[in-house]
C-alpha cells in the first residue's frame, strides 16, 4: 500500500459485561490498517462486531484492549469530540429543534467558517443527496429516507480526518441507493476522504469500497478488495458469505487414481480432473487429505455442458439472467445462466464444474486450499499485507 | 461512555452515598425509635446505644396502651386492616375500570379522546381539599359517609388517573401488528385483549397498580373527613397517639414501621419483576 | 376463485392512498404486489386481512363477501414483515394460535403444528421463546403460523426483508414450492424486483395507489405498460432516450446522436409524437467495432462492477448517457475511450413521451 496509513487498529478487543453471565466478546483481536483516502467497508451479518468496531473508532465505546491510532496520534483514550472524526448514524440523530439546513451547517458554524461559505457547502451537499426541497423543514416532518440523507449530509460536509458511516443507505429504496452510491463515491474520491462504513449489503460494499473487511463472530475473516474476496476467499465463511447467489459448496471424498484426482460427491458420481487440468500446485495443496470441500460460484457452474446429470428443481427467470436450482447426486446446486433457459423443472440437464473455477477448502476449520488453478496463500486471515 | 476519570467516579460515589443517607436516615431513626421507650427517646443527648424493648409493638397489637393517665384502647390493628381493605379495593376497582380505558385511549383515536384523557389526569392536580367539603355533605345526603364503598369511590380520584396514564403508555408500546396477528389467526377482540394485550402490558399494569396502592395507602385527607374511627386507615389512626398525657413517640414509631412495611415490601418485591421488563424478542431485533 | 378484490379504495382523512384496485387471485396462484415504498402495498394487505376498514369496494374470500367482516372471520393467513410473533408464547403456541380459535382438539392441533413445522424446518425449536430464535427461524415461525390453518387466502408482507442475504436466497428458492403445496391464493408484497419475478405467477405493479400493470413477469419485463414500470425492473435501470420518430418510407426511424435507427414495422402510430426509446443495458453490446444492426459511436466514460457484471457508462456524441451491462470477465478488457454501442432495434421499447405509456407495435 503506497498511501500513508491514516487509521491503525492494533490488537483491539471489546467485551461487554453482563450481570450474572460471562461477558460478550464482541470484537476479538482486531488488527486493521486503513490508508489515507481509502474507502473501507465493514461487512457482516448482525452481531458480527462491525458496529462495535465503528463505535470504538468514533469513541462511543471504550476499547477493552488494544490501541487505535488516527493521523499519527492515539485516539482511543480521547473523547469523541476530540478525535476529528465525522460520523453518520444509523438512527439519523438529527437535532430536532433545528431545520435540516441548520443541522447540516452545525459543525461548519462551530468551526467558525464564513456564512457564505457555509451556505455554499450546505447547498452543494443538499444537491448531491437530493434533499434541496427539504432544507427548510424540521426532522420530525420528513420521511425516514430523507432523515437518513440529511444525517449523511451533516457528516460529509465537515472537514475531518476520518468519516464513519453506519449503514448509510439502509432506509433508501434500490433506485435511489444506486444513484447516491455513485455520487457519494465520487465525492469521497475527489476530496481524498478516508471513509469506513458499516453495511450488511454486499452490493453496496462491492460498489463503494476499495477494500472490504469481512467480520463474523467478532473476528476479522478477511480484509481485501472485492475482487480478491470473490476470487480468493481465505475460508469457507467468506466464500459462502460473499456473492449472490451464494457459492455452492459440497463436501467430497478424495480419491487419487494415477494422474487423476477425483472428488466423489455424497451419492455416487465423482468429479474427475487430471493433474494437468488442476495444476500441480492444487494437487499438492490437497495433499493427503481424504475429504475436501469443493466450492463453485453459481455463475461459473456450466449448465448444459459437463459430465454430471442434474434434475432441474426450479428455474427463476429474472430478466437478464436465469437462476437454476438443480439436484446433482443428491445435493442442490444453484447455477446462473444469461437470458432464458430452455429446459424446464423436472427435466435433466448436464452440469459441469470447470477446473479453473473450482475452490477447495479444508473440511476441518474451513481454510481455503486452492482457487482455480492456484494454491491459496497461507493462513493470513487479517490480510494486513494486502 | 466509559471516559470517567477516577476523580469523577469517587465524586459520584460520594454524592450517591450522601443522597442515600439523606433519604434512608429518617426511616432508620424511626426504626430505632420503635424499639425504645418514651423515656429513652426523649433523653438528652440522644444516643445510639439503648436497651431495645418490644413494648411498643405489643401495645399496638394488643390494642392496649399503658400511659400515665391510664390505659387507652388503641385501634391500630383495626386501622391497619382498613388501610389494606381500602387501598386494595380502590386499586382493584381502578384496574377493572382503568385498564380497558387505557387500552381504548391507546388503540382507538376518537374525537375528544385526548381531552377526556387529560381531564382524567387533571384530577391528580386538583387539591383534595377543594372537593372535600362539598363531598362530605353529599356523602351524608346519600348515606355514603363513613362507608367503605364511599371511600373506595373517592379513592378512584387518586388511583384511576395513575392507572390510565401509566398503562396507556404500556399498551402503546405493544406493537399493533401483534394484536392484528392474533385476530387474523381467528380470535375475537376480547380474547386478543385478555390473552395478548393485557399479558404483554403486564409489568406496566403491575407497576401502575403498585404505585396506586402506595398513593392510596398514604392518603390522609379523604379518610380524615369522610370516615369515622371504625373505618379510618393507619394514616388517620396515628393521630390517636397524640394523647392528653403527651405524644407517645415510641408507639408512633412502631406504628409507622408497621404501616410502611407492607408497601415497602411490595415495592421491593415488585422492583425485581419490573426491572426484568418485557423482552420483545418476538419482533425483529 | 380464491381472492377477489373489486374497486378497493382507502383514504385517510382527505388523502386517498388506494384509488380503486381490482384484482383476482386464483387458488394456488401467487400474485406479487410490487412497487416502491409508500405506495400502499402493505395497506392493501391489511385491508384484505381486515386490520383496516376499506373506504370503498369489495373483498371476496373464496367467493364470500368479507368486506364488512372482522379479521377473525375472514379465513386468511398473514405473515408480517417484522414477524409479529407473540413474545410471551413459545414457537409452538405461536403456530398453534392459528388453530386454537377454531378447535379445541389438542391432538389434531398438535398433528398440524408438527407437520407444518417440519415442512418449514423448525420442528426442533418449537419449544423456544421468540427471543431465543434467530431471525430466520422467527420468519419461518411467522410463516408456519400463517400456513397452519391452510387458509384460502395467504398474505405475505415482505417476509424476506428482515432476513440475511444467504437465507433470503434459500427461501426464495423454497417458497414457490411451499406455496404451491398449500394451494392458497397468495398475495406477496416485495420491493425487490428479482424476488417479484422469481416468486410471482403474476405481478401487480402498484404505483400512486393504482395498479399500473398486472401481468406475468415475462410480460412486465418485455412489454412494460409504462416508463415507470420499465424503470422498476432491471438492474442497472433501463436506458431511456428521448427521440423524435420520423416516417421514412415504409417504416419509422429515430435518431440517436446522428445515428439512424430503423424501428421495426408496426410503430407507425408513433410517427410525429415525441417518444422515448427504452433499451435494456443487457441488450447493448460495447465494442471497438460496430456489432449489429445499429451501432452508435460513443465514448466509454466509466466501467464499474455490479456483482457479477460490469456496467459500462458511455456518452453519445450529443452528450447523453447510455449504460451497457456485460458479463464480468469483460471488465478487464474494456478501456475508456471511443467505442461503439450496438443493439438490435427489435429489442427496443418505444414509449409515448407525453403520457409515458408504451406504444405497442401493431402487426
Amino acid at each position: 500500500m503506497d498511501a500513508p496509513v491514516a487509521l491503525a487498529i492494533a490488537g483491539v478487543d471489546k467485551l461487554y459485561a453482563r450481570r450474572g453471565k460471562p461477558p460478550v466478546h464482541a470484537v476479538k483481536g482486531l488488527d486493521m490498517a486503513v490508508g489515507r483516502g481509502e474507502i473501507v467497508a465493514l461487512l457482516g451479518s448482525s452481531g458480527c462486531g462491525k458496529t462495535s468496531t465503528l463505535r470504538m473508532i468514533a469513541g462511543f465505546e471504550a476499547v477493552s484492549k488494544g490501541t487505535i491510532t488516527l493521523a499519527g496520534r492515539r485516539i482511543d483514550p480521547l473523547r469523541p469530540a476530540a478525535r476529528n472524526v465525522a460520523m453518520a448514524f444509523e438512527g439519523y440523530s438529527l437535532y430536532p429543534p433545528l431545520t435540516v439546513a441548520e443541522n447540516i451547517a452545525f459543525a461548519l458554524k462551530a468551526a467558525r467558517l464564513p456564512r457564505a461559505e457555509v451556505e455554499a457547502k450546505v447547498a452543494a451537499m443538499a444537491k448531491l443527496l437530493e434533499i434541496e426541497p427539504i432544507l427548510g423543514r424540521y426532522p420530525s416532518s420528513i420521511s425516514g429516507g430523507q432523515q437518513q440523507r440529511a444525517s449523511l449530509a451533516r457528516a460529509l460536509v465537515r472537514k475531518a480526518d476520518l468519516y464513519l458511516l453506519d449503514e448509510p443507505m439502509g432506509q433508501l429504496e434500490p433506485q435511489l441507493r444506486a444513484v447516491l452510491r455513485a455520487r457519494i463515491k465520487s465525492l469521497l474520491i475527489e476530496n481524498g476522504m478516508t471513509a469506513i462504513f458499516v453495511t450488511h449489503d454486499q452490493t453496496e460494499a462491492n460498489a463503494l469500497a476499495d477494500r472490504i473487511a469481512v467480520m463474523e463472530g467478532g473476528a476479522l475473516q478477511q480484509f481485501a478488495s472485492p475482487a480478491e474476496l470473490k476470487e480468493r476467499p481465505t475460508n469457507l465463511f467468506v466464500a459462502t458469505f460473499i456473492g449472490e447467489p451464494p457459492m455452492n459448496v459440497v463436501e467430497t471424498r478424495v480419491v487419487r487414481d494415477g494422474g487423476t484426482l477425483r472428488f466423489a460427491l455424497p451419492e455416487g458420481p465423482a468429479l474427475a480432473y487430471s493433474e494437468a487440468e488442476l495444476g500441480a500446485a492444487v494437487s499438492d495443496a490437497v495433499g493427503r487429505r481424504e475429504r475436501v470441500v469443493v466450492g463453485i460460484r453459481p455463475h461459473r457452474l456450466t449448465i448444459g455442458a459437463g459430465p454430471l446429470a442434474g434434475r432441474i428443481l426450479s428455474s427463476q427467470w429474472l430478466g437478464d439472467e436465469t437462476h437454476v436450482a438443480a439436484e446433482v447426486a443428491g445435493r442442490m446446486l444453484v447455477g446462473v445462466v444469461g437470458g432464458r433457459l430452455a429446459a424446464r423443472p423436472g427435466e435433466t440437464v448436464s452440469v459441469g464444474l470447470p477446473a479453473a473455477s473450482l475452490h477447495l477448502f479444508d473440511p476441518d476449520g474451513g481454510a481455503a486450499l486452492a482457487h482455480g488453478g492456484r494454491a491459496a496463500a497461507g493462513p493470513s486471515r487479517n490480510g494486513i499485507a494486502a | 461512555m466509559d471516559h470517567t476519570s477516577p476523580a469523577e467516579k469517587i465524586l459520584r460515589g460520594a454524592l450517591l452515598t450522601l443522597v442515600v443517607l439523606f433519604f434512608i436516615f429518617p426511616i432508620f431513626w424511626i426504626f430505632l425509635m420503635s424499639f425504645q421507650t418514651n423515656e429513652t427517646i426523649l433523653r438528652i443527648p440522644p444516643s445510639l446505644a439503648f436497651e431495645p424493648t418490644l413494648s411498643n409493638y405489643t401495645a399496638l397489637i394488643s390494642g392496649r396502651l399503658e400511659t400515665q393517665s391510664g390505659t387507652l384502647d388503641i385501634q391500630f390493628m383495626r386501622n391497619l386492616m382498613n388501610s389494606v381493605v381500602l387501598s386494595a379495593s380502590a386499586v382493584a376497582l381502578a384496574l377493572v375500570l382503568g385498564v380497558p380505558a387505557a387500552y381504548a385511549f391507546a388503540r382507538f383515536k376518537f374525537r375528544l379522546g385526548e381531552n377526556i384523557a387529560f381531564t382524567l389526569l387533571s384530577f391528580r392536580f386538583a387539591p383534595p381539599l377543594l372537593v372535600l367539603l362539598p363531598l362530605s355533605l353529599y356523602f351524608q345526603e346519600i348515606g355514603l359517609a363513613d362507608t367503605y364503598f364511599g371511600l373506595v369511590w373517592v379513592y378512584q380520584l387518586i388511583a384511576l388517573p395513575m392507572i390510565l396514564w401509566i398503562v396507556r403508555g404500556y399498551f402503546e408500546d405493544v406493537s399493533p401488528d401483534i394484536e392484528s396477528a392474533y385476530r387474523i389467526a381467528g380470535h375475537s377482540w376480547w380474547r386478543t385483549f385478555t390473552r395478548i394485550a393485557v399479558p404483554l402490558a403486564g409489568p406496566g399494569i403491575a407497576a401502575a397498580g403498585l404505585l396506586a396502592f402506595i398513593f392510596c395507602w398514604n392518603n390522609f385527607v379523604f379518610a380524615l373527613i369522610l370516615a369515622s374511627a371504625a373505618k379510618q386507615p393507619v394514616t388517620v389512626g396515628s393521630l390517636a397517639f397524640v394523647t392528653a398525657s403527651g405524644i407517645q413517640y415510641g408507639q408512633i414509631a412502631a406504628a409507622i414501621v408497621l404501616s410502611i412495611t407492607p408497601t415497602l415490601l411490595l415495592a421491593l418485591y415488585a422492583q425485581r419483576w419490573l426491572v426484568e421488563g418485557l423482552s420483545l424478542g418476538a419482533v425483529k431485533g | 376463485m380464491g381472492l377477489s378484490i373489486h374497486d378497493l379504495k382507502k383514504a385517510f382523512g382527505g388523502h386517498t392512498v388506494l384509488d380503486g384496485l381490482s384484482l383476482e387471485v386464483g387458488d394456488g396462484e401467487t400474485v406479487v404486489v410490487f412497487g416502491p415504498s409508500g405506495t400502499g402495498k402493505t395497506l392493501l394487505l391489511r385491508l384484505v386481512a381486515g386490520a383496516h376498514e376499506a373506504s370503498g369496494g369489495r373483498i371476496l374470500v373464496d367467493g364470500r363477501d368479507v368486506t364488512n367482516e372482522n379479521p377473525e372471520h375472514r379465513g386468511v393467513g398473514m405473515a408480517f414483515q417484522n414477524f409479529a410473533l407473540f413474545p410471551h408464547m413459545s414457537a409452538y403456541d405461536n403456530i398453534a394460535s392459528g388453530l386454537s380459535a377454531r378447535t379445541k382438539d389438542k391432538a389434531a392441533i398438535d398433528a398440524r403444528v408438527q407437520a407444518t413445522a417440519r415442512l418449514l424446518k423448525i420442528d426442533h425449536v418449537l419449544g423456544h421463546q421468540p427471543r431465543e430464535l434467530s431471525n430466520g427461524q422467527k420468519q419461518r415461525t411467522a410463516l408456519a403460523r400463517a400456513l397452519v390453518g391452510e387458509p384460502k387466502v395467504l398474505l405475505l408482507d415482505d417476509p424476506l426483508r428482515n432476513v440475511d442475504a444467504k437465507l433470503r436466497y434459500e427461501m426464495r428458492l423454497e417458497l414457490p414450492n411451499l406455496l404451491k403445496r398449500f394451494g392458497s391464493a397468495s398475495l406477496y408484497v416485495t420491493q425487490d424486483y428479482r424476488e417479484a419475478m422469481a416468486l410471482g405467477d403474476r405481478i401487480a405493479v402498484l404505483l400512486d395507489g393504482r395498479i399500473a400493470q398486472l401481468a406475468t413477469p415475462a410480460e412486465i419485463y418485455e412489454a412494460p405498460a409504462t416508463i415507470a414500470v420499465a424503470r422498476l425492473f432491471g438492474d442497472p435501470t433501463i436506458n431511456l432516450l428521448d427521440v423524435e420518430p420520423h416516417l421514412n418510407g415504409a417504416g419509422l426511424t429515430v435518431s440517436i446522436a446522428n445515428t439512424r435507427v430503423s424501428l421495426p414495422g408496426g410503430y407507425a402510430a408513433a410517427a410525429g409524437r415525441p417518444a422515448v426509446l427504452g433499451l435494456r443495458p443487457e441488450d447493448v453490446v460495447v465494442d471497438d467495432r460496430p456489432q449489429g444492426a445499429v451501432a452508435v459511436p460513443v465514448e466509454v466514460v466509466a466501467v464499474t462492477p455490479l456483482n457479477e457484471r460490469a456496467v459500462v457508462l458511455m456518452r453519445t456524441d450529443d452528450g447523453r448517457e447510455l449504460f451497457a451491462a456485460e458479463p464480468g470477465e469483460a471488465i478487464s478488457g474494456r478501456r475508456h475511450g471511443p467505442a461503439f454501442a450496438s443493439f438490435d432495434p427489435a429489442r427496443a421499447l418505444v414509449f409515448d413521451r407525453a403520457d409515458g405509456r408504451r406504444i405497442a407495435p401493431t402487426h
